[in-house]
């Protein structure tokens, strides 16, 4: 399909890129967030433990002289805290603060994010300050977790639209592909109308309408084609009779002078064109008709032994050498009247489109027969088999003959290939 | 010698008419399938040329009337439909020959000869013409009792051309005649050139008289 992808891979694109995006997006904020309840957590917690401190310390009336004491101990015995008298014994304020420390564990330095608070309390009328201090989990651990469970959820995103892409690609678009496959199998020629199964989803099922319609017309404009390219070569046929018969009888006049023949001869090259192209017209007709139905065992080798011989004047006319090999008995199973038009035009086209002096190879081998005749200039391969497509000067040149072999070889599914090589134009039949 | 000619084009049966008239041939014509019965019932022809596509009728019910009267006229089909079945059917139900249309009269003028020669002489088929002794059958010529030896194509040029008394026949027929239908495919004829020129060599060399002459540009013609 070269560069083409398929339908839901596009979607499926859009999606992950989308999820990606969203879910890069949403680290900063879950951080922001847990960070958030974090702080505000444990401001309310060291603000909880200074309240209980607080609250405690009034209940106990503690003598003055042990307050240095108490203080020294408690400040030993409480490494979260610490209680200090403050300057100039006066009131502070409440302070929040972080912090980051280096602690060492063991041998090992390590950066620890504490959250403090700073508050005032009071034992026996003099002011204290009392600091509270929790651990918080450093910034960069969070994030780190954070970023872990999303490209987690992020896999698990993807996972699941591979695999609900395959499911659905298989359900939904089965109708699809079944239209695809009967369109592809069509062919105009064959006067076979297509149905399509019935589709449980409306744009298939209206899809499925349309191209019926479509294809009902189509096979309507190619009857009416075909009737009327028939029909006007069966009206042509009697004219054309009609005035051959009269240039036969102008031929005969004692009183025509030699201007007047060479005019009359002028006429008559035109005319058996005309002819010719009606006669293959009406040809390529009965074939599509499928008409010359009555299959016999052929041999190959014979019917071009006749077409040589039948086309033997022509052949020595151009001084052509032709070589044909292989003459072991080749049989084939089809309708001999086609057969020898098959041969006859290609042995026709080869002498034609030779040169004076030139040459025709045939041989047969592996259910391959083929033509071989020297040419300078290779053929248009794409429109060489299409009626009427070689314009060619040459009166005699109906520019059917190629497209009767083709018609003739796809009645029984032979392939006709053309090739030019080493200044050899080559058709090659395989039955 | 009567030809009757089955035929609903009325210009191409007064063309064979015409055509045929030189000779000492009598045509008569029917445009229609009931004229047609009713002159094949009393009258008596040497040969029919019958088009199969008439008004009123399906030709080959005639080739039955003729069978089941056993009437011995020989018989041509003419055909615009150059369908093989057709041929078939048509030399099944007793027809002597095909032409498929168009054809020149020169090839029809031959045929008919061919058939008349052919109903009226069973075994022995010899044409006789001056000098000139030929056996159909035996496909030998003899010239002031000189066998003289001419290929397949010079022989059937020959007869050809003896079918064709006084007309001038094209190059073009003449090719057709020798290779068939295929013959318009090509525009370069000069083979005919060189067969004619062969057999004008060798009845000039037995001493025959010049019958056969070459019109310039245009074809040849047996003149006697």
């Amino acid at each position: 399909m070269g560069n083409m992808s398929k339908l839901l891979n596009k979607p499926f694109k859009a999606f992950t890129l989308y999820a990606l995006l969203t879910l890069i997006g949403s680290i900063p904020v879950y951080y922001y967030v847990v960070d958030y309840i974090w702080i505000k957590e444990l401001d309310e917690h060291n603000q909880i433990i200074k309240d209980r401190i607080d609250e405690r310390l009034q209940t106990v009336s503690i003598e003055k002289q042990k307050m240095d004491t108490i203080l020294k101990f408690w400040n030993i015995m409480q490494p979260g805290t610490t209680l200090v008298p403050s300057e100039n014994n006066t009131l502070i304020r409440d302070s929040i603060y972080t912090v980051i420390r280096e602690n060492k564990h063991g041998n090992i330095l390590e950066k620890d994010r504490f959250r403090g608070l700073v508050a005032p309390v009071s034992i026996a009328g003099k002011h204290y300050r009392l600091t509270v201090e929790t651990n918080v989990e450093e910034t960069d651990e969070t994030l780190l977790a954070i970023a872990l469970v999303t490209f987690v959820f992020f896999s698990l995103l993807v996972i699941g639209f591979i695999v609900l892409n395959k499911k659905i690609a298989k359900g939904i678009w089965r109708p699809f592909q079944n239209t695809l496959t009967q369109l592809k199998a069509f062919d105009l020629t064959k006067h076979k109308n297509i149905q399509f199964e019935k589709s449980d989803i409306a744009e298939f099922e209206e899809l499925n309408e349309e191209l019926e319609k479509l294809i009902a017309k189509n096979i309507t404009a190619y009857h009416l084609q075909k009737t009327f390219i028939e029909n006007a070569s069966h009206e042509l046929q009697t004219p054309l009779a009609v005035l051959k018969s009269k240039t036969d009888l102008l031929l005969q006049n004692k009183d025509i002078t030699s201007e007047q023949l060479l005019i009359l001869n002028a006429i008559n090259v035109p005319l058996s064109r005309v002819s010719r192209i009606n006669k293959n017209l009406l040809l390529l007709a009965k074939i599509e008709n499928q008409q010359f139905e009555d299959i016999e065992t052929v041999n190959i080798t014979a019917i071009l032994d006749e077409s040589i011989e039948m086309l033997a004047d022509y052949i020595t006319d151009k001084n052509i050498a032709l070589h044909f090999q292989n003459k072991a008995s080749v049989l084939i199973s089809c309708n001999k009247s086609l057969l020898e038009i098959l041969i006859n035009n290609l042995l026709t086209n080869a002498i034609r489109h030779n040169s004076t002096n030139g040459s025709i190879t045939i041989t047969i081998e592996d259910g391959k027969l083929t033509f071989s005749n020297s040419g300078n200039n290779p053929l248009r391969q794409n429109t060489l088999f299409q009626r009427f497509s070689v314009s060619s000067s040459a009166t005699t040149n109906s520019g059917l003959g190629l497209a009767i072999v083709k018609e003739i070889c796809n009645r029984y599914h032979w392939q006709i290939v053309y090739s030019f090589e080493k200044n050899k134009h080559l058709f090659s039949v395989t039955f | 010698m009567k030809i009757l000619i089955i035929e609903d084009e009325k210009e191409l049966a007064l063309d064979i008419a015409q055509y045929m008239s030189g000779e000492n041939y009598l045509c008569e014509i029917a445009a229609t399938y009931d004229q047609a019965l009713d002159k094949i019932r009393f009258y008596n022809y040497d040969c029919i040329l019958l088009d199969l596509m008439l008004p009123g009728g399906d030709g080959l019910k005639i080739l039955d009337f003729l069978k089941d009267e056993n009437k011995s006229e020989g018989v041509i089909i003419l055909s615009a439909k150059n369908s093989l079945e057709d041929k078939i059917k048509g030399l099944q139900l007793g027809a002597d020959d095909y032409l498929a249309k168009p054809f020149h009269h020169s090839e029809l003028a031959a045929r008919i000869h061919s058939v008349i020669r052919r109903k009226q002489f069973d075994n022995s088929n010899t044409i006789v013409l001056n000098e000139l002794r030929i056996d159909l059958l035996a496909k030998t010529v003899h010239i002031h009792d000189t066998i003289i030896t001419l290929t397949k194509k010079e022989f059937d040029l020959l007869i050809f051309f003896i079918g064709n008394k006084n007309k001038v026949i094209s190059k073009s027929a003449l090719a057709e005649h020798l290779s068939g239908d295929i013959a318009d495919m090509f525009d370069n004829h000069d083979f005919v050139y060189a067969h004619v020129k062969n057999l004008k060599r060798k009845l000039l060399e037995a001493n025959c008289d010049h019958y056969l002459k070459t019109i310039y540009g245009t074809g040849y013609k047996w003149e006697i």
